[in-house]
C-alpha cells in the first residue's frame, strides 16, 4: 500500500493478507508487513498483538493459515526455519541462543567453519571469525569463551553469527532487553552500519526511545491485526501509543462519578498504610517512592513491560530490594513473601496459571493456602472454620459454580480469578496488590471484579491496582502512578478532566530530565 | 630454551583459564599423589619409574576406554549406567563364542557391537523417547545384567589359543626387576584416547557434543543448524561401543567371562571422568582429563596396596577424592556464575534531539 511513495526501493520482504489461527483464537488477521533493504523497520505492538507470532511465520517456525509472503519479488513458502534462512533471513532472538560454553569463534562459524578435510581448520575459523566480528567493528579474541563476555557482547557475536549467511533479512527480536545505555549505543552503532550496506533490519522493542531513535519506518500491531504502516519521523509518540493500546482518548462516563467520590475520599491522610522510600532494584525497577493511604485505590499504569510488576514484586518481597526502605503500619522488617502475609500486604500475580491458582486443587483447597501459611505447616486449620470461610467468599465474590469441590482448573477465567481474590481476602489483609486481575475474563466478570475492588477498599482496604487497561484504571482509582521504561514517570492525581488521553501523554512524554 | 621460555608462560596462562582448572585440579592431584608415593615408597628401587605406569595401564587400559566413552555422553550433561553390566556382556558373549568356535576376528567384532547396540538403544531412548539418560541407562544396565545370566550363571574360562596369543602379546623394555612392557590392551587404550580427542577437538561433531551441554537442551545448537538430535544418539553409540571395547579388553585381562564382574564399574568409570574435570552438569570436559583422572583413580589403588591397608580403603579414598573435586568444580561454578554481568537499570532516558 506505500510501495509507491518509494519507488526506487523494492521491498526485499513482503507479507500480505497474514492469518493464523490457533485452537480457539485467531492470532493474526489479515496483516501487511513490508520490509525495504537498507532500512530499520520496527514492529510495535503490546504484548500479544501478534508480533511474535508473525517474526515465527517469517522465520518459518509456523506456517499461515492464509496470506501469502514474497522475498526479494518471489513468491515463498516456508516449511521449516532452514527455508527461511535459506532465503537469506537470520534471526538473533531476545536470549542469547548461542552455547556459552565454547569459543566466540565456534559460536559464530560453527556450521561455517573451515574445515581441511573432516577436521576444522581452527586457524583459519578463527580468522573468518576475527573477519565477522571486525565487520560489526569488534575487537575480540576468538579463542575466548563465550561466556567470559558481557551480555552486550555475547548479543553482538549472535550478530555476527546471523551475518555469517550475508542475510538480506536481520530480524532483531527485543535484543535491548537485558542491555544497559552504552551497550545499547554499541548495539544500535553495529545496526546502522548493516543498515547502511543494505541489509533491511526488522526490529522488535517495546523501548520506544530506541525505536524512535534506530528505526526509520514501523508497522503498529493491535489483538492480531494490522493498525497502520508510518515513516517513524511521521508519527508522534502519542500517536504510536495511542494505535498500540487502541484507544484514540475518550472521555469514560462514569470516571467523573469515581472522581467525585476521590474528592470525598480525601481527608484522613494523616498516616500512610504502606510507604516505599527510595526502594529499588538494578534490572526490575528504578529506586521509587509511594505512599498507599486507607481506603485508597491507587493505580498503576504504562506499557507491558515498564516495570509495572516488577515494583509489585518489590512492595510485596517477591523479589528483594536492593536498596531503600518500606513501611508497613509502622513495620520496617525488610519484605519477603511470608513477611509481607504476616503484617497484611497481599499480592494477587498476573500470571494467574502459573504464580497464581493450582489448577488441580479444588477450590475450597486454592483457598485455604493463604490463611494456612499465615498459620505455619503444623497448625492445621480446622475443617469447620474452612468450609465457613470458603461458603463466605463463595457467596461473597458470587464465585460459579458455587462448589467448594471444583476443581479451579474447570472454572472460567474470571471465576479463578475470584478464588484468587478469596484466598487473599480470607487472610484478612490491609493492603491488596491487584496485578492485571482482569486480564483475559469476559466483560461481566470484569466489571465484577471492579465492583468488589471499590467495595473492598470502601471498607478501608488499601489497593495497588495495575492493569493495561486505562479506563479501568481510571474508573478505580484516586491516584494513577505512571510507568515508563521501569521508572515512575509521574504521579496522576485523578480527577474530571483527567482523561486517558492525560495518561497516554504521560506513558509517551519523552523524560526530559 | 627460548622456545621453552615462551612455552611456559602459555601453559601457565592456560592452567589457570578457568575452562581449565579442573584439569589443573586433576593435574595437581596426580602430581601429590606421585610425589608422596616417590617420598615414601622409594627404598632399593625409585616408587616413579616406568614399571609403575606400565602396570597402572595393564590393569585399568579398560577403565580408560570406558572412561573416554562416558566422557561424550557426561560433556552433553547425559549419564551412562550401563556400561559396567555392558562389559560383563561383551566378557561372556565372547567366551561363550569362542567355547562354540567362531572365528576369533568375528567374536571381537560381535562383542563390540554389543556394547554399540546397547548405545544405540539408550541414544533413541533418551532423544526420541524423550526418556532421562539416567533412567534409560538403568534399563540398559538390568537388560545387560540380565542377559549375562542368560548366557551363563557360571564363569567361563577361555582356553582359546589364538586369544591366549593376543592377551599375551606385548613389547619388552628394560632388563631384570626394571623391565616393562607395553600390551595390547594399552595400545587399544591409547588409539581410543586418540581417535576420541582428535574427534571432540577437530570435527563439526565434536563441537556439536560440547554445545549440547550448554545447558538448554540443545536447543542453542539446533537453533545454530546442527544436528543436534542424531549428536546426542551418537554419544550414546560411541559410550556403548566404547564399553564393548572394554569389555573385549577386560576379558584379555581375565581370561574369562562372568556374569558378575563389571558391578560398579560404570562408577569407576564415572568418577574418573568427574576427578578428571568434566562437570556433571554438562558443557565441560576433556578426554585427556579423564585419562588424568583414570591415573589418579589407579594410583590410589598402587597406594593403598603398599599401605599395606584392604582394598576397600581404596573406595574410601576414592569417595574424599571425588568429594573434594565436585566441591572445587561448585567453587568455580559459583566464581563464574558470580561474574556473570548482572543486567543495569537503564537509567533515566535523556531527551536526544528530536
Amino acid at each position: 500500500m506505500t510501495d509507491q511513495k518509494d519507488p526506487g526501493q523494492a521491498p526485499v520482504v513482503e507479507m500480505r493478507g497474514i492469518t493464523i489461527e490457533f485452537p480457539g483464537v485467531k492470532a493474526l488477521d489479515g496483516v501487511d508487513l513490508t520490509i525495504r533493504p537498507g532500512e530499520v523497520h520496527a514492529l510495535m505492538g503490546e504484548n500479544g498483538a501478534g508480533k511474535s507470532t508473525l517474526i515465527k511465520i517469517l522465520t518459518g517456525v509456523y506456517q499461515p493459515g492464509a496470506g501469502a509472503i514474497r522475498v526479494a519479488g518471489e513468491d515463498v513458502r516456508f516449511g521449516s526455519t532452514a527455508d527461511s534462512q535459506a532465503a537469506g533471513i537470520s534471526t538473533v532472538y531476545q536470549e542469547v541462543n548461542l552455547c556459552p560454553n565454547l569459543s566466540v569463534a565456534e559460536n559464530i562459524m560453527l556450521g561455517h567453519e573451515v574445515r581441511r578435510g573432516p577436521f576444522v581448520d581452527w586457524s583459519a575459523t578463527r580468522r573468518a571469525a576475527t573477519k565477522h566480528l571486525a565487520r560489526l567493528g569488534l575487537d575480540l579474541d576468538p579463542a575466548s569463551i563465550l561466556d567470559s563476555h558481557s551480555l552486550a557482547v555475547q548479543q553482538l557475536c549472535a550478530i555476527a553469527r546471523a551475518m555469517v549467511v550475508r542475510p538480506r533479512v536481520l530480524i532483531l527480536d527485543e535484543p535491548t532487553s537485558s542491555l544497559d545505555k552504552a551497550e545499547v549505543a554499541e548495539l544500535f552503532r553495529v545496526v546502522r552500519g548493516l543498515r547502511d550496506e543494505g541489509v533491511a533490519i526488522l526490529f522488535v522493542s517495546h523501548f520506544l526511545d530506541q525505536v524512535y531513535e534506530i528505526s526509520d519506518r514501523m508497522t503498529i500491531l493491535r489483538n492480531g491485526r494490522l493498525v497502520g504502516e508510518h515513516r517513524t519521523a511521521e508519527l508522534s509518540r502519542m500517536d504510536l501509543v495511542s494505535a498500540m493500546v487502541g484507544r484514540s482518548g475518550e472521555i469514560l462516563a462514569d470516571v467523573g462519578e469515581r472522581a467525585a467520590r476521590v474528592a470525598a475520599a480525601e481527608h484522613d491522610r494523616a498516616e500512610p498504610v504502606l510507604s516505599a522510600q527510595g526502594l529499588g532494584r538494578p534490572g526490575s525497577a528504578a529506586p521509587f517512592d509511594l505512599d498507599l493511604f486507607e481506603g485508597e485505590i491507587v493505580g498503576m499504569a504504562g506499557l507491558l513491560g515498564s516495570g509495572r510488576t516488577e515494583l509489585a514484586r518489590l512492595l510485596f518481597g517477591a523479589d528483594k530490594p536492593s536498596e531503600g526502605a518500606l513501611a508497613v503500619r509502622g513495620d520496617t522488617r525488610a519484605p519477603s513473601p511470608l513477611v509481607s502475609l504476616r503484617r497484611g500486604v497481599v499480592y494477587s500475580s498476573e500470571d494467574r496459571k502459573k504464580e497464581g491458582i493450582i489448577g488441580d486443587l479444588t477450590v475450597r483447597e486454592n483457598i485455604a493456602l493463604a490463611i494456612q501459611a499465615g498459620r505455619g505447616a503444623l497448625r492445621k486449620v480446622p475443617a469447620k472454620e474452612l468450609d465457613a470461610v470458603v461458603a463466605k467468599y463463595i457467596e461473597a465474590l458470587q464465585i460459579h459454580p458455587a462448589n467448594p469441590d471444583a476443581l479451579v482448573r474447570n472454572l472460567s477465567g474470571g471465576n479463578q480469578q475470584k478464588v484468587l481474590l478469596a484466598r487473599w481476602l480470607a487472610t484478612g489483609p490491609k493492603v491488596l496488590i491487584l496485578d492485571e486481575p482482569t486480564r483475559g475474563i469476559d466483560v461481566g466478570a470484569k466489571a465484577e471484579i471492579q465492583r468488589l475492588v471499590t467495595e473492598l477498599a470502601d471498607q478501608g482496604l488499601s489497593v495497588l491496582f495495575i492493569s493495561s487497561e486505562l479506563e479501568e484504571v481510571l474508573r478505580l482509582s484516586e491516584r494513577v502512578v505512571v510507568l515508563r521504561d521501569r521508572h515512575v514517570a509521574g504521579v496522576i492525581h485523578n480527577g474530571p478532566d483527567v482523561t486517558v488521553e492525560t495518561v497516554l501523554e504521560t506513558i509517551a512524554e519523552r523524560a526530559a530530565s | 630454551m627460548n622456545a621453552l621460555l615462551t612455552a611456559v608462560p602459555q601453559w601457565g596462562a592456560r592452567l589457570r583459564d578457568p575452562r581449565y582448572l579442573p584439569v589443573t585440579g586433576t593435574l595437581v592431584a596426580l602430581l601429590l599423589i606421585l610425589v608422596v608415593g616417590q617420598l615414601r615408597y622409594t627404598e632399593k628401587r625409585s616408587f616413579l619409574s616406568m614399571k609403575l605406569f606400565s602396570n597402572l595401564l595393564v590393569d585399568n587400559s579398560y577403565l580408560l576406554v570406558l572412561a573416554v566413552g562416558m566422557t561424550f555422553v557426561i560433556i552433553t550433561g547425559g549419564i551412562d549406567l550401563s556400561v559396567g553390566a555392558v562389559v560383563a556382556l561383551v566378557g561372556l558373549t565372547t567366551a561363550k563364542l569362542l567355547i562354540a568356535g567362531v572365528p576369533l576376528w568375528a567374536v571381537l567384532a560381535i562383542g563390540v557391537l554389543v556394547g554399540s547396540a546397547f548405545g544405540t538403544l539408550i541414544g533413541v531412548m533418551v532423544q526420541y523417547f524423550d526418556v532421562q539418560p539416567f533412567i534409560a541407562s538403568l534399563a540398559a544396565m538390568f537388560l545387560a545384567r540380565g542377559l549375562c545370566n542368560v548366557v551363563s550363571v557360571e564363569s567361563l574360562g577361555i582356553k582359546h589359543e589364538g586369544f591366549a596369543e593376543l592377551a599375551s602379546w606385548k613389547l619388552k623394555f628394560g632388563e631384570g626387576r626394571e623391565s616393562w612392557s607395553i600390551n595390547l590392551s594399552m595400545l587399544v587404550a591409547f588409539a581410543v584416547l586418540a581417535v576420541a580427542f582428535v574427534i571432540l577437538h577437530h570435527t563439526r561433531f565434536g563441537r556439536t557434543v560440547y554445545g549440547l551441554g550448554a545447558g538448554d537442551g540443545g536447543t542453542a545448537v539446533a537453533l545454530m543448524g546442527l544436528r543436534a538430535k542424531s549428536t546426542r544418539v551418537w554419544v550414546y553409540v560411541i559410550s556403548g561401543t566404547c564399553a564393548g571395547i572394554a569389555g573385549i579388553l577386560f576379558t584379555l585381562y581375565t581370561k574369562s567371562g562372568f556374569n558378575l564382574t563389571g558391578i560398579g564399574m560404570e562408577l569407576d568409570a564415572i568418577a574418573a571422568v568427574v576427578i578428571g574435570g568434566a562437570l556433571l552438569t554438562g558443557g565441560g570436559g576433556f578426554v585427556l582429563g579423564s585419562a588424568a583422572g583414570v591415573l589418579v583413580y589407579g594410583l590410589l589403588q598402587v597406594v593403598i596396596a603398599r599401605e599395606g591397608l584392604q582394598s576397600w580403603w581404596t573406595k574410601v579414598l576414592i569417595g574424599v577424592v571425588l568429594l573434594a573435586f565436585v566441591l572445587l568444580q561448585r567453587a568455580l561454578g559459583t566464581r563464574r556464575a558470580r561474574r556473570r554481568p548482572v543486567p543495569v537499570t537503564p537509567t533515566p532516558q535523556v531527551a536526544a534531539p528530536a
